[in-house]
């Protein structure tokens, strides 16, 4: 087991507790919360890969970089829409919202 | 064990914290208290990439994550919260399953991990210094570099249009 | 230009002038009104002239028939069919029956058909009727012969059913059409074996390979052509059209069912003879059959009350003589008498025809009687038809069934030979019964039916008179000496191999003849007896042997076994199809099939519950199955 395949295993197991959060919680602001985690393992995975990993001369870092900026802008609107749902419906809850059930 | 440079245990720290204050991020009732966990995770994950060499995405991490989406999360938290007991279920009726499924996809990914080449390490590398970093970032990654402040207005746009909409008919 | 070349244009042109003839009638003929018939019947005019011409370049090339490979028709691979024409002098013989006959049946239809509504499609369907006919003769190949046959089968069906609003005419024409179909289904197979085995339909090619079929398949070959010459000339049991065809018009009966297209079964069996000929249990299936169906008519056409039904029957029984010649080995002599029975029995037919048109469309016979002082030349001319069917010395039928009968003896068929003395007998009884109750004695028609009652237009006595003549004389001209005329010597290479016997005037010939010729004469005096002079004979004899006399006059109670076996279970099983079959499983596939998916989608609506989360469940799930099933196959 190579440093990298540690790392590796510390960015799968953060990304399936992230991925738990959000198939498992009711609260539609954990399931973003939990989102967060998933992308930052995957954040972890992309810098790790690129320490140990000759040939890519920087574009992991930056790719990173960028996932950090993307998450930030998806949060952002992600939220937007929780608030707006919740002035129409009064609730936060994931399995409240099935009007397009059927 | 790796560490980077460091003692090893390094890794074996910050791993531990990250993955708890992870768990602590699914598995608390109370809201606020998840997200606090989530600060730290944050800040843990912080501390991997400076084990990682990677100092500018650590800080960036701190800045973002830590400085501007926590708060936009307790932002969120604040104007959406109910009185704590309105609702007993915390869990939906999926999360029987998602559990097993979420501890499958992690001991799949694992073996794939362990079974596989990926990660043998060829030569020695190392994440490149900040100068390195901010040549790359204005030439050869300058377009992405411009597209993704268009992302991050057109973000800010739609932020404002949804939060607006129920507020003033204008 | 050579003899052929002239021979060629005329063959083209014997079949094409009355196709042609049917085409401008059905097109143009309505608009002609009552002249019509002036394009079709100059047509076939000229088509018998030229068949009359053909006849006598066979009669000048007796050993080399005329072979013409005209075109092409089908060329499938390996297999090639032509229109190709053979005339030996077999198809001369048919010539001239069809030639003649079809001529003068055409000029009696002006007459008999004056007036009617359809008197144009008449005249166009006869003249299809002649194209096909003289194709089926003309043909040098099985599958050139079975397009001919199936014309006449169509022309049959089209002008038995003529006067269709008649709900008995369209019924009795569809019998004629679907038995015939039986017997074609036969031919067919027939075909196909001969193609399977031979690799060729060309009677030429065929022949010439006739000994080396293995016995087995060419008794099945025989047979099967036999099937269709079963149909095609109403032998039993597939005779049951024959009497119904009488709803057509007397002319299609005469031309139709007496002197040609029912011929066409007993021409096919003697084309193939080369075939037949090899095959002793074949020949004996055609003679048994032949000879029963004689007896079976004969007894059915003794009190039958319709006058043409009594010719009707007549004819099946003739026909049967014709087979039991062929099966007995007497294959000139059945041909003999085919010859000169198109003759006799078109006679007979288009005389009843004559008599129904004198009596206003009557043709019960019942209801005739007397008329001989009133219509003298019909009398006559059917007289002579009566003699000569019935072989009385020195008429023509009297040469041709002698001939079949002594045949019969010398064979060694004994048994044949009596069944076909006391078939003789019978045929006198009826015919003369015939005569009898429509020519003789007190006059049993109502009282407007007698006043107008009147001899026919020259245009019908004339063919009459016409058919009078071979009637009385051909049997004479074509048969003397017996056993070795000049219509023997004139088959001779069509049948070669066949035995002449020797005719001894003083011996076994002679006693057979005066034999025959006492049991006809019998058989007229026992009409006489009970028809002229004891009136109430007939009625006594009946009320003495109901079930026989009921067993004849019902037709042995054919189309009631027929209506009962094939036709009722076909029903009854048509109706379980339905019933139980159709709407079940059928339906009940299609329906179900609908209802499933109904099913599927209100089963599978759960799924879609509206809620993001268990779709991304859905999603999660998938790709870590996906996964899975991708390190597994990559071997991981």
């Amino acid at each position: 087991m190579s440093p990298l395949d540690w790392w590796l295993l510390l960015a799968v197991l953060l990304f399936c507790i992230g991925a738990f959060g959000v198939l498992a919680r009711r609260n539609t602001i954990l399931v973003v919360m939990s989102l967060e985690l998933m992308l930052n393992a995957v954040n972890i995975a992309l810098v790790a890969t690129a320490q140990f990993r000759s040939g890519s001369a920087g574009a992991g870092v930056l790719f990173a970089l960028f996932v950090i900026t993307l998450a930030a802008a998806e949060v952002t609107v992600g939220l937007a829409i929780v608030i707006a749902n919740y002035r129409n419906k009064r609730t936060v809850l994931a399995d409240r919202f099935d009007e397009m059930k059927g | 064990m790796p560490g980077g440079d460091f003692h090893p245990w390094f890794f074996v720290i910050i791993a531990a914290w990250i993955l708890v204050c992870g768990l602590g991020v699914v598995l608390f009732r109370k809201i606020v208290y998840s997200a606090v966990s989530m600060v730290f995770c944050f800040l843990g994950v912080a501390g991997a990439y400076a084990l990682l060499n990677a100092e500018l995405v650590a800080i960036i991490q701190v800045l973002v994550y830590v400085g501007a989406i926590s708060v936009v999360v307790l932002f969120a938290i604040m104007l959406t919260e109910t009185q704590g007991t309105e609702y007993k279920l915390f869990f939906n009726r999926q999360s029987i399953f998602a559990a097993p499924v979420a501890v499958a996809a992690a001991a799949v990914l694992t073996v794939l991990l362990v079974s596989s080449e990926i990660a043998d390490v060829g030569e020695k590398s190392q994440n490149p210094g900040l100068y390195r970093l901010s040549e790359l970032l204005f030439n050869r990654y300058v377009f992405p570099f411009e597209l993704v402040s268009l992302v991050l207005l057109g973000a800010m746009i739609g932020a404002i249009v949804l939060a607006r909409a129920e507020g003033e008919k204008q | 230009m050579e003899s052929t070349d002239y021979m060629k244009i005329a063959v083209a042109l014997i079949p094409l002038l009355p196709l042609f003839g049917f085409i401008v009638t059905l097109l143009v003929g309505k608009r002609m009104g009552t002249k019509a018939h002036i394009l079709p019947v100059a047509l076939v005019t000229a088509s018998a002239g030229l068949a009359v011409y053909a006849f006598e370049w066979v009669f000048r090339h007796q050993e080399e028939p005329f072979v013409w490979d005209a075109f092409s028709w089908i060329l499938a691979g390996k297999y090639e069919v032509s229109w190709g024409f053979q005339v030996d002098t077999l198809t001369g013989i048919m010539l001239l029956v069809v030639g003649i006959i079809g001529m003068l049946v055409h000029y009696y239809s002006i007459g008999y058909m004056h007036g009617d509504g359809g008197y144009y499609r008449f005249f166009a369907y006869l003249n299809l009727f002649m194209f096909a006919m003289f194709v089926l003769i003309l043909a040098d190949n099985y599958l050139l012969l079975f397009l001919g046959w199936e014309g006449v089968g169509l022309c049959s069906y089209l002008l038995i059913a003529f006067w269709f609003p008649k709900k008995s005419a369209s019924q009795a024409g569809k019998k004629a059409f679907l038995v015939n179909r039986v017997g074609d289904f036969g031919f067919t197979l027939g075909m196909l074996l001969i193609f399977v085995t031979t690799g060729t339909l060309q009677f030429a090619g065929v022949f010439e390979k006739g000994e080396m079929i293995a016995s087995g398949t060419l008794l099945w070959i025989c047979l099967l052509l036999f099937t269709g010459a079963v149909g095609k000339s109403a032998q039993f049991p597939l005779h049951v059209w024959l009497p119904d065809a009488m709803e057509g018009p007397t002319p299609v009966s005469a031309l139709i069912h007496a002197a040609t297209m029912v011929n066409a079964g007993v021409y096919m069996v003697a084309r193939s003879y080369p075939l037949f000929v090899h095959s002793d249990t074949a020949m004996l299936v055609v003679m048994i059959v032949g000879t029963f169906t004689a007896i079976y008519s004969a007894y059915i056409a003794i009190t039958q009350n319709d006058i043409k039904r009594v010719i009707a029957y007549s004819t099946v029984s003739s026909l049967g003589f014709m087979f039991m010649a062929l099966g007995a080995g007497a294959w000139a002599a059945g041909i003999f008498y085919l010859f000169v029975h198109g003759f006799f029995k078109g006679l007979l037919f288009l005389c009843s025809g004559s008599v129904i048109h004198a009596m206003g469309g009557e043709q019960d016979m019942r209801k005739m009687g007397g008329l001989r002082k009133r219509i003298p030349v019909t009398f006559w001319t059917m007289l002579v038809g009566a003699i000569a069917l019935i072989g009385v010395f020195p008429f023509a039928g009297f040469w041709a069934k002698d001939e079949i009968l002594a045949a019969d003896f010398e064979h060694g068929y004994y048994v044949v030979w009596a069944v076909g003395i006391v078939t003789a007998f019978l045929t006198a009884v009826f015919a003369f019964r015939l005569i009898f109750m429509t020519f003789f004695g007190e006059s049993r028609a109502p009282e407007e039916v007698q006043a107008h009652i009147h001899e026919s237009p020259k245009v019908m006595t004339l063919p009459l008179v016409l058919l009078a003549i071979p009637s009385a004389a051909l049997g004479l001209l074509a048969g003397w000496p017996p056993e070795s005329g000049w219509i023997h010597d004139f088959l001779e290479p069509v049948f070669y191999d066949v035995e002449h016997a020797e005719f001894q005037w003083l011996g076994t010939g002679g006693a057979l003849m005066v034999f025959s010729l006492a049991v006809a004469l019998l058989g007229v005096y026992l009409a006489y007896v009970m028809y002229v002079k004891r009136l109430e004979l007939p009625g006594k004899l009946a009320a003495r042997l109901p079930r026989a006399y009921q067993a004849s006059l019902r037709k042995m109670y054919m189309d009631e076994v027929y209506e009962v076996v094939p036709i009722r279970s076909t029903i009854a099983v048509s109706r379980w199809l339905w019933t139980a079959f159709d709407v079940n499983v059928i339906d009940g596939a299609v329906n179900g099939l609908a209802r499933l998916w109904a099913w599927a989608g209100t089963t599978l609506r759960p799924l879609q519950t509206g809620r993001v989360q268990n779709y991304a469940f859905g999603i999660f799930a998938g790709m870590l199955a996906l996964v899975i099933v991708v390190g597994w196959v990559w071997g991981v």
